[in-house]
């Protein structure tokens, strides 16, 4: 094997374990970094103002404490966590957050996140709800506002080149993590859930043009692999948001299933969908980040009345990814007090019955202390589907 | 002869099942911390009983929350397939199983002796057998006496708190302001029935139903149970041996199958004294 | 059930006026069931969604899912209903009126009727369902288009109603073209989507009076609340959250506004008497936060029985003085609306700026603070409810840092009395909305015992 490669993916172990050392290292070179938590937040623009954006992530191994002196413990768990390591320093490098209007966890917190730490920039984008002519009119000129203030933060207005420059790269990023999920597809995969979970998750920590590199450089070790290093398994999907870290997949794997696919905030929901080149191009980013991302905050009206097309036009994707990786069965894995997909597991579930897949509902906190909880419930899904 | 063993390592209590064509042997202890010893303790005092050598044995499986500490068995099942295929054997006709331990409850709905659905509640105390040994204490009776003196009440008192330290407050104060024993106590199985039906209606609930675990033996919470379910629920006789006894079963099964196919399974261990306690 | 139901002790109001609400409310809930009857179509509505008076315009009779789940809460007979949402696989985590509302449909369904018992006659199944996509609340979004797989041929119509957030670069002039373009727009919709179910036209004159009628309401409402600076006050959070149903569930008719014109009335007669919720007024606090367990309303006469009342609250007080706020030289009454909205969600903000470290939410607090006289700050989180309770702590903490308004004596380290100031003492209670289960009646009145001795102790080392 190509020692050079093998080298890259222990960079890949190192960035995600010292989560944010290569941010910590461009705001010494005097980068503006910019932290955000929720796919909704345009990338593309924070990188064409010429700042980096940084995703928050929680710890699921540090229990919440210091956060919880200011936030309510009734909110989303991964968010709480979120803004308890924010509190406790381990984002100090951030010269501001962006929030966008996800759920009501994060929307309902804006001014606790604002006045707690104190950042020196920070703006909260109104995604409507809705997504009808005047929605998608409206949010562009939210847009437009976030452009401007993001542009007197950084001194210096956002031209339309930087703008289409940065759209060119996120279209590519999309391209290379749609290059990694066909190591998926084959039957054992070449490459394991656990270590995408990995290579992703670090890909949101480095600016746009360094995750492309990495991901291109990952992408030729795992073309170097001839076979698979896995065992032909039961080939799960997880439905669900945030999981932004290993455990939850690694769990699923030791027990001695593949995880394959995805339709999670930090996989496909974020990384898939493009960004139209034709045209104005923040109606294009208005288009991409409120219709094309499929999140249940987003209101998909049900025109026909008919039960079973409305599953399909809100959860069609879900569908699209199971056959085209072959599923076998999927978890559906929602946090404890959240609202959006909360009010759809019973949707979401009739949904995978209508597609013939077996599902388990797992309603978790945001903490490696489950995961015993967790291991018996998979388990014993595991055996069910033998 | 063959021989099979099913051991359940439960948060309360530790069983083994030995069986060939029925139960040979079969012994309950109480688990402790130190599960592995006990484990292989449980099991020698099975042995004994059956009059039978650890190398007679073709399969153990273990199952129950501390099924990984058990380095003698050949392979670890969950407690769900396991009391799905346990009930099954002893009431063919059973299609949901509750399992109420010491530390969890669970609800399973089972076809064929397979589990098709689950749902369980492993994250509160006060939807398993702790709720009641925390009330018995509080009300200065045994755990076993529950049952009886409930049956007596025609009048349960309303227990509102589902968290077991406030529930705990909550019949002290009654037992003060003088609401009669057996009214308070049959509002505490209310309480737990409540509770554990709320989670089992989660599954689509169908006869014949069957309870297991410790509390079965609770005749008080069976009858609270059966009222808030709308169903008849069947007691087996040996409750807390369910578990185990599915293991074995499913034990045999595996190497059943495995001789069709002209495999054989090798057992991991060779003795029981080759383990080092540490 | 009967047996808890009948040591329940009732609750005691201030106000004839919050008294009679009771049975108002179950006559609405009776008109609900009666209007396919009388040939009237129904919606399943929210309070606080703009679309109060265009309903009314149009004879809509408006389905309050919020509001009945209260009821069921009040009655302490929310539970069956919330077991039955969570065999659905809804988590008990979720919003509690919805959890409530989404198990009684699906039995409702079910069964083809109302439940056995359903209280007050019942929740009607409707015509139409009206979502409201806003910053206010998730629910708002999601728990129709939950209740639609339950009733797949009730159509939703979901109107989207954003107000722009708190920026410390962003003046809300800046960006108030588009979001009333927005609005306006959205409600356009609302009313298109509202002739097409009923097979009418809006009758646009009919619009504008009633709008107005909502606007004089709010003015009348604000006015009449005001009152409630007296000392004693006439009356206090526990009757407000029963006053607060016309300008929530009856906004735009002439009822809404005939009762606070008589609770305006009353409460002056009470205070030409100086009569006030309680004959020795101790201690006067602000709700400042949190919608009420419904089912402990009695917890207010706890309050009240240790000399504390509450003149005022910030949950449910969901209007401002329209003459305060823009409102364009326009007849129409779409836009008159939309700058309703915007005015009312932007109202603090220009008085925070001036306040350093302040926030329109804290403001709010500082403004009632300083009007009703007021020495401590409650707030109820309520678990289910992540709109109305996330922040609660965090507007405690901050009014506390930047407003001390209460002189004591402090002991130095050399033994000499020094002056200094603090903040006002605050208690949060916990429990939930509609889910008794959460709510303990014991720790919560140790709390309040506790709080009370805290608010004495302030008391006795204030200086003047």
């Amino acid at each position: 094997m190509n020692k050079k490669n093998i080298d890259i993916l222990s960079k890949v172990e190192s960035y995600y374990s010292d989560y944010g050392q290569r941010a910590r290292e461009l705001k010494n070179e005097g980068k503006k970094i910019i932290g955000y938590a929720c796919s909704l937040v345009p990338l593309e623009i924070i990188t064409a103002a010429g700042c980096i954006p940084f995703r928050i992530r929680g710890d699921v191994h540090d229990p919440i404490t210091k956060g919880d002196t200011n936030l309510e413990t009734i909110a989303c768990p991964f968010y709480r966590s979120c803004f308890d390591q924010s509190v406790k320093g381990k984002y100090d490098f951030l010269d501001g957050s962006v929030v966008a209007h996800g759920c009501d966890s994060m929307t309902r917190t804006y001014a606790v996140w604002q006045y707690t730490l104190d950042l020196s920039y920070s703006h909260f984008i109104n995604l409507p709800h809705t997504l009808s002519k005047s929605s998608m009119e409206f949010f562009r000129a939210e847009l437009n506002t976030f452009i401007k203030s993001l542009g007197r933060f950084t001194g210096k207005e956002i031209s339309d080149d930087a703008l289409a420059e940065a759209i060119g790269l996120y279209n590519e990023n999309r391209d290379k993590v749609k290059a990694l999920y066909e190591f998926r597809k084959p039957d054992p995969p070449t490459v394991s859930g656990t270590e995408i979970t990995k290579i992703l998750t670090v890909g949101s920590s480095l600016p746009v043009t360094e995750a492309n590199n990495l991901f291109d450089k990952v992408l030729e070790e795992l073309g170097q692999r001839e076979e698979s290093p896995f065992k032909k398994a039961r080939r799960i999907m997880i439905d669900g948001a945030c999981v932004d870290n290993i455990e939850l997949v690694k769990l699923i794997e030791d027990l001695g299933a593949n995880v394959v696919i995805d339709t999670l905030c930090n996989g496909t929901r974020d990384n898939l969908p493009h960004t139209e080149t034709k045209g104005d191009p923040l109606s294009a980013l208005a288009d991409r980040y409120l219709d094309k991302i499929n999140c249940p905050r987003t209101y998909r009206e049900n025109k026909d009345q008919d039960l079973q097309k409305e599953l399909e036009s809100r959860f069609g994707d879900i569908g699209f990814y199971a056959r085209e990786f072959n599923v076998d069965a999927a978890i559906l894995y929602v946090y404890k007090y959240c609202d959006p997909f909360g009010f759809e597991v019973p949707a979401r579930k009739s949904y995978f019955d209508s597609i013939k897949l077996p599902v388990l509902y797992l309603e978790d906190e945001y903490s490696t202390g489950t995961i015993g909880q967790l291991k018996t419930r998979i388990q014993a899904f595991l055996e069910m589907i033998q | 002869m063959k021989y099979f063993a099913g051991i359940d390592i439960g948060s309360t209590m530790t069983k083994v099942v030995i069986i060939n064509n029925g139960i040979i042997s079969s012994v309950i202890g109480p688990t402790g911390p130190e599960q592995r010893r006990l484990a292989n303790k449980v099991m020698e005092e099975a042995l004994n009983k059956a009059v039978l050598a650890f190398e007679s044995i073709n399969y153990i499986v273990a199952t129950g929350y501390g099924r990984i500490n058990v380095p003698f068995a050949d392979k670890q099942v969950t407690e769900i397939t396991c009391h799905a295929k346990g009930v099954a054997n002893l009431f063919p006709e059973a299609k949901t199983v509750i399992d109420i331990g010491g530390q969890d409850s669970k609800g399973i709905k089972i076809d064929n002796g397979r589990p098709i659905d689950f749902v369980m509640n492993d994250k509160c105390a006060a939807g398993s057998g702790r709720f009641l040994e925390i009330t018995a204490d509080a009300l200065g009776i045994n755990i076993e006496e529950m049952g009886e003196l409930a049956l007596q009440s025609d009048n349960p008192a309303q227990i509102s708190n589902i968290c077991t330290i406030f529930a705990e407050q909550e019949v002290v104060n009654k037992l003060a302001e003088g609401i009669p024993l057996r009214d308070l106590v049959a509002g505490v199985l209310e309480s737990l029935a409540s509770r554990v039906s709320r989670m089992v209606k989660r599954l689509n609930v169908e006869e014949t139903v069957v309870i297991t675990g410790g509390v079965a033996k609770n005749a008080g919470l069976v009858k609270a149970l059966s009222d808030k379910l709308g169903y008849h629920v069947s007691v087996p006789s040996e409750p807390l041996l369910t578990g185990a006894i599915g293991a074995a079963l499913l034990g045999k099964d595996l190497v059943m199958k495995a001789e069709k196919d002209g495999q054989y399974l090798e057992r991991k261990k060779r003795s029981l004294r080759e383990i080092e306690i540490l | 059930m009967a047996e808890e139901k009948k040591k329940h002790k009732k609750r005691r109001t201030a106000t004839k006026a919050a008294a009679s609400i009771g049975p108002m409310v179950k006559a609405a809930i009776g008109g609900t069931i009666k209007a396919k009857e009388e040939g009237k179509k129904t919606a399943y509505s929210f309070i606080v969604c703009l679309y109060d008076e265009i309903l009314r315009a149009m004879d809509i009779v408006p389905v309050w899912t919020e509001n009945y789940a209260g009821v069921c809460g009040a009655k302490r007979d929310a539970e069956r209903f919330l077991e039955r949402a969570e065999s659905l696989s809804f988590s008990r985590s979720l919003c509690t009126y919805a959890l409530c509302g989404l198990g009684f449909d699906q039995w409702r369904e079910e069964l083809a009727e109302m439940p056995p018992d359903a209280p007050w006659g019942g929740q009607a199944r409707p015509d139409m369902m009206l979502s409201s996509g806003q910053i206010l609340c998730d629910p708002r979004n999601k728990w129709y288009q939950a209740a639609q797989q339950f009733m797949p041929d009730v159509p939703i119509h979901n109107v989207d109603l954003p107000y722009p957030f708190y920026e410390d670069d962003i003046h809300y002039s800046e960006v108030q073209d588009y979001y009333i373009k927005h609005i306006m727009e959205e409600l356009r919709g609302l009313v298109a989507f509202l002739e097409k179910q009923t097979g009418t036209k809006m009758d646009y004159d009919r619009l504008r009076e009633t709008v107005d009628l909502g606007e004089r309401t709010w003015n009348l409402l604000h006015e009449t609340y005001e009152l409630r600076r007296a000392v004693p006050t006439p009356m206090g959070t526990g009757d407000a959250m029963n006053t607060m149903v016309p300008m929530a569930f009856m906004l735009g008719t002439q009822t809404a506004y005939d009762f606070y014109a008589e609770l305006n009335k009353e409460l002056k007669e009470k205070i030409a008497r100086k009569e006030g919720v309680i004959e020795n007024e101790k201690y006067r606090l602000l709700w400042g936060g949190g919608l009420p367990s419904w089912f402990a309303l009695t917890d207010f006469n706890y309050f009240n029985s240790k000399g504390a009342v509450f003149p005022a609250e910030t949950t449910y007080r969901m209007i401002q003085p329209i003459y305060n706020m823009y409102m364009p030289d326009t007849n129409d009454p779409i836009e008159r609306l939309a700058w309703r909205w915007f005015g009312y969600w932007v109202y603090w903000y220009d008085q925070a700026r001036k306040r350093p470290g302040s926030h329109p939410d804290v403001e709010w607090l500082i403004q009632y603070i300083e009007d009703y006289q007021i020495e401590g700050v409650v707030m109820h989180e309520a678990f289910s409810c992540r709109t109305w309770h996330l922040g609660l702590i965090w507007q405690l903490n901050q009014l506390a840092k930047i407003y001390k308004p209460i002189p004591v004596l402090m002991l130095g380290k050399d033994g000499s009395e020094k002056k200094s100031n603090r903040e006002l003492p605050s208690l949060v209670l916990e429990s939930d909305i509609i889910d008794i289960t959460t709510y303990s009646e014991i720790d919560t009145r140790n709390r309040i015992d506790a709080f009370i001795e805290t608010l004495e102790s302030v008391k006795q080392s204030k200086t003047n």
